[in-house]
């Protein structure tokens, strides 16, 4: 992953949460059963079993997504990451997955690396993921097929780069919010959340 | 040596005398070689003039030729030409002679074309001959038929007019049946009701007396009932009464209440001139008295008014001197201000000169060493320049020097001002403070109804900030709640997603496959509609086959059940038709040859009639048993022929013969009659 020494640079915080979004999201297609599970395979990270997908478009999909998102996380102009699952039949939202990132702009490219231990870093990584995991028991079950999206929230300066589009907020209507554990960097913080549609109003 | 040296010279001699010859003999070669190279040049250049004389005769005779040529080439194109319009003429002959041909060859084929028609026509007129002489004889069998068949439609209309004189008395006998079957019901119905009136009117007496009964009643209960209502009157009135009595007796009570009261104001009144000791007995002095009294207070109000005018004047002035009291003293103490700071603007200039004059010794230390000390010019630069640095530090310090002071100025005039404001405040406070003390009992209530008022607006400050903190947060809470699912501010953020995102490309595909979905559903709806309409043609068109192609096979299954399905339904029918009429031969043939028409009229029963009956009614009655055997039943023709039936179906047993007897019988009778 990133180096062995405790110093975090901004690069090395960009790689980290960017690496976390890409098996937070492999992990959160295969617990909601988005696609099959027969198209997973286990892996080791952060000292635990995660599921990473084999299907080469989603792979190619999301390779490019977390790449994008690798660069804007070093130019500190990412503010959101949200993970939208809609049902296929009805163009409904049904769940949100939410990421705020607060970075800390004063930390530039050539400012001095900040103290804080991988170590401990990885066990807030590894938190997270296990309450991504425990969600499945009060999230409600996606019985209609599904597909999702991610969307970037960004500063609104920002060029918007090619095969990149705008897109709405997609809120889901009368939503449940959880909010999940977080983890920091010593230059990123990212705050997790999960946002599902009310059973009885549906 | 020597010998050597000379041999050397020798050898050289030589080699150059050797050297020499060769060098006459080029010479020779050379010239000679000019001489003939130049022999060979006059000899080329003798045949370069031939040959360009040449060269000219050949461009003259070419162009001689050229002439030629021309004029040729002039002559054949007139050749050409005459050629032409000789082919010309030709042609235009050859096509009047092919004209000529083709309209020989028209007028040869209509020749023949008529030729033809004559014929067929000739033929055709024989035919037709033919035919007309077939067809008057076809027409003479025809007319005979048409004879014979007037002659049957005679006798069938005669027998139909008498079936339907026999159904016409029918059916008279039937409807008078029917009415004698009313009249009959009628009459029932009628003795019914005769009945009842008779039993109704027995009991006529025993009413009347009920009748005479109860009107006695009635006049009886009217009379109670007028005398019920009079009394009800009475028994009002007397009520009435009740209450108006209980109610003057009320009255009397505190009218007597009053006129005790006012008997007890009147002492008092009259007791009141005894109480106050004034000379009161009637109510005139009463109100003179009071006029006196008003008097006086009005003249003590004016006193009044008069007081707390100069009181208030007296205020004011006393204001206004303290006004000039306090300006005075904030006088005197700028007054003191300006005299401290002069004081120490005069030590700070002290203090300078004071550093000016050491800074002025010191230097004048340093020039004097400096000239003590004069050495080679070398250090002259360097004093130079060190004198120039101490010059400019001397400067850098002057003008920090002089900063400073300002600043210090600057602080000294602000505490200056500071202390005048604290004194003025203090003189206020003072003059406050002694204002309120002397002014507390005049104007308690105007400074309890400021300070009141200031005490509400400050709740009603706090009341209003408490709720806008509440209002603060619950915003923010709500602020914090958008966030969470997902809001943004416009003018800050911006949401991006990847163009081709799973989503889009799964509604793609959903989209692709609905679409597909849609098109099979046409398509397999319009096979059934084929299929349906393709029952009623047998072999299909080839356009719904085409359509048709991956399910060629069952339509053609269809068709094929279909013509079987026909082919057997039309053998049936055939076979129904032929039997039908054989049926009605058979039982012709039966009619005739035996002479009785056996109809089936219900099960196991058999009516025959005989050919020679009198009236078509008479027919015999045969039952078949279970058994197998034919019974005779009774009919009204069968009675007649009670002796045939002895003899033959008792004795004989026989009923052919009984049969033929009866036949026998009738057409012995018929014969003679």
């Amino acid at each position: 992953m990133t180096s062995t020494l405790n110093g975090i640079t901004l690069k090395g915080s960009a790689e980290l949460v960017a690496n976390f979004f890409s098996f937070g999201i492999n992990s959160i297609l295969y617990q909601r059963g988005i696609y099959p599970p027969e198209t997973f395979s286990r892996i080791t990270q952060y000292d635990m079993n995660l599921q990473l997908t084999t299907d080469p478009k989603l792979k190619n999909y999301l390779t490019k997504v977390v790449s994008q998102l690798k660069e804007w996380l070093f130019e500190c102009t990412v503010q959101k990451f949200v993970l939208v699952i809609t049902c296929l039949e009805t163009n409904e939202v049904l769940e949100r997955w939410q990421f705020d990132i607060d970075c800390d702009k004063s930390a530039k490219e050539s400012s001095a690396p900040r103290e804080k231990s991988i170590k401990i870093i990885q066990d807030e990584i590894r938190s997270v993921m296990r309450q991504i995991t425990a969600t499945v028991t009060f999230l409600p079950l996606l019985e209609t097929p599904c597909a999702f999206d991610l969307l970037v929230y960004t500063d609104k300066d920002l060029l918007v780069p090619d095969k990149w589009e705008a897109s709405g907020p997609q809120i889901i209507d009368q939503s449940e919010e959880v909010r999940l554990r977080s983890f920091a960097t010593s230059i990123h913080k990212v705050n997790s959340m999960v946002a599902y549609k009310r059973t009885d109003s549906v | 040596m020597e010998l050597l040296e000379a041999g050397e010279r020798v050898h050289s001699n030589n080699r150059y005398l050797q050297l020499d010859g060769e060098k006459k003999q080029m010479e020779l070669s050379h010239k000679r070689a000019r001489y003939e190279l130049e022999k060979a040049a006059s000899d080329s250049a003798r045949d370069l003039e031939h040959e360009v004389d040449r060269n000219q005769d050949l461009l003259g005779r070419l162009k001689k030729f050229q002439e030629r040529e021309t004029e040729a080439a002039k002559n054949l194109s007139e050749q050409v030409e005459a050629n032409r319009a000789l082919r010309k003429n030709m042609e235009g002959l050859n096509r009047k002679l092919e004209e000529r041909d083709t309209r020989l060859n028209t007028a040869n084929q209509t020749i023949i074309y008529l030729k033809d028609e004559i014929r067929e026509l000739t033929q055709r007129i024989q035919n037709q001959d033919s035919t007309t002489s077939s067809q008057t004889l076809e027409n003479q069998e025809l007319q005979e038929q048409l004879d014979l068949q007037r002659r049957k439609h005679q006798e069938v209309s005669q027998l139909c007019q008498s079936l339907q004189a026999a159904q016409s008395s029918c059916s008279e006998h039937i409807v008078k049946i029917k009415e004698l079957e009313r009249r009959l019901a009628l009459q029932e119905q009628d003795i019914a009701i005769v009945k009842t009136v008779k039993s109704a009117v027995a009991k006529v007496p025993d009413l009347e007396k009920d009748l005479k009964r109860l009107r006695e009643d009635n006049a009886f209960l009217r009379e109670s009932r007028e005398n019920c209502s009079l009394l009800k009157e009475e028994v009002e009135g007397l009520r009435r009464k009740l209450e108006r009595m209980e109610k003057k007796k009320e009255e009397l009570v505190n009218i007597e209440l009053e006129k005790e009261r006012l008997a007890e104001k009147l002492k008092a009144w009259e007791n009141l001139g005894q109480s106050t000791g004034l000379n009161i007995r009637k109510p005139e002095d009463l109100s003179r008295e009071v006029i006196h009294i008003q008097q006086r207070e009005i003249a003590l109000k004016e006193q009044n008014y008069t007081l707390s005018s100069r009181v208030r004047s007296a205020e004011r002035s006393q204001n206004e001197h303290r006004g000039e009291l306090g300006l005075q003293r904030s006088k005197t103490l700028e007054e003191q201000k300006k005299r401290e700071t002069q004081d120490s603007l005069v030590r700070r200039l002290q203090k300078r000169v004071l550093l000016l004059t050491k800074e002025r010794d010191g230097m004048r230390a340093i020039l004097e060493s400096y000239d003590s000390e004069l050495a080679p010019t070398e250090y002259t630069p360097q004093l130079n320049r060190r004198l120039r640095e101490a010059e400019d530090i001397l400067q850098k310090t002057q003008s920090h020097n002089v900063e400073m002071e300002a600043q210090l100025t600057k602080a000294q005039e602000e505490t200056g001002t500071l202390k005048l404001q604290l004194q003025t405040v203090e003189l206020e406070l003072e003059s406050l403070k002694k204002h309120q003390a002397s002014a507390a009992d005049s104007n308690t209530s105007g400074t309890k109804e400021e300070l009141n008022i200031l005490r509400q607006k400050i709740e009603d400050l706090e009341s209003e900030r408490q709720r806008l903190e509440e209002q603060n947060n619950i915003l923010e809470m709500r602020l914090e709640r958008h966030m969470l699912q997902g809001d943004y501010d416009p003018i800050k953020t911006q949401v991006l997603h990847f163009k081709m995102n799973p989503t889009t490309v799964a509604k793609q595909l959903r989209q692709q496959d609905i679409d597909a979905l849609r098109e099979e559903v046409t398509r397999l709806s319009e096979l059934v509609r084929s299929l349906q309409e393709g029952g009623a043609m047998v072999q299909g068109d080839s356009s719904i086959n085409a359509s048709l192609s991956p399910s060629l096979l069952p339509s053609k299954e269809v068709v094929d059940l279909r013509k079987q399905m026909e082919i057997l339904e039309l053998r049936n029918q055939r076979l129904k038709e032929v039997f039908q009429s054989k049926i009605q031969e058979f039982r012709t043939v039966c009619y005739v040859l035996t002479g009785y028409q056996i109809d089936i009229t219900t099960e196991n029963q058999y009516r025959l009639t005989s050919v020679y009956v009198e009236h078509m009614d008479d027919s015999l009655l045969f039952k078949k048993g279970s058994n197998g055997s034919m019974q005779l039943m009774e009919t009204v023709f069968s009675k007649t022929l009670g002796e045939m039936m002895a003899l033959h179906l008792h004795h004989q047993k026989s009923i052919p013969a009984f049969l033929s007897a009866v036949t026998l019988d009738l057409f012995s009778r018929q014969t003679t009659i």
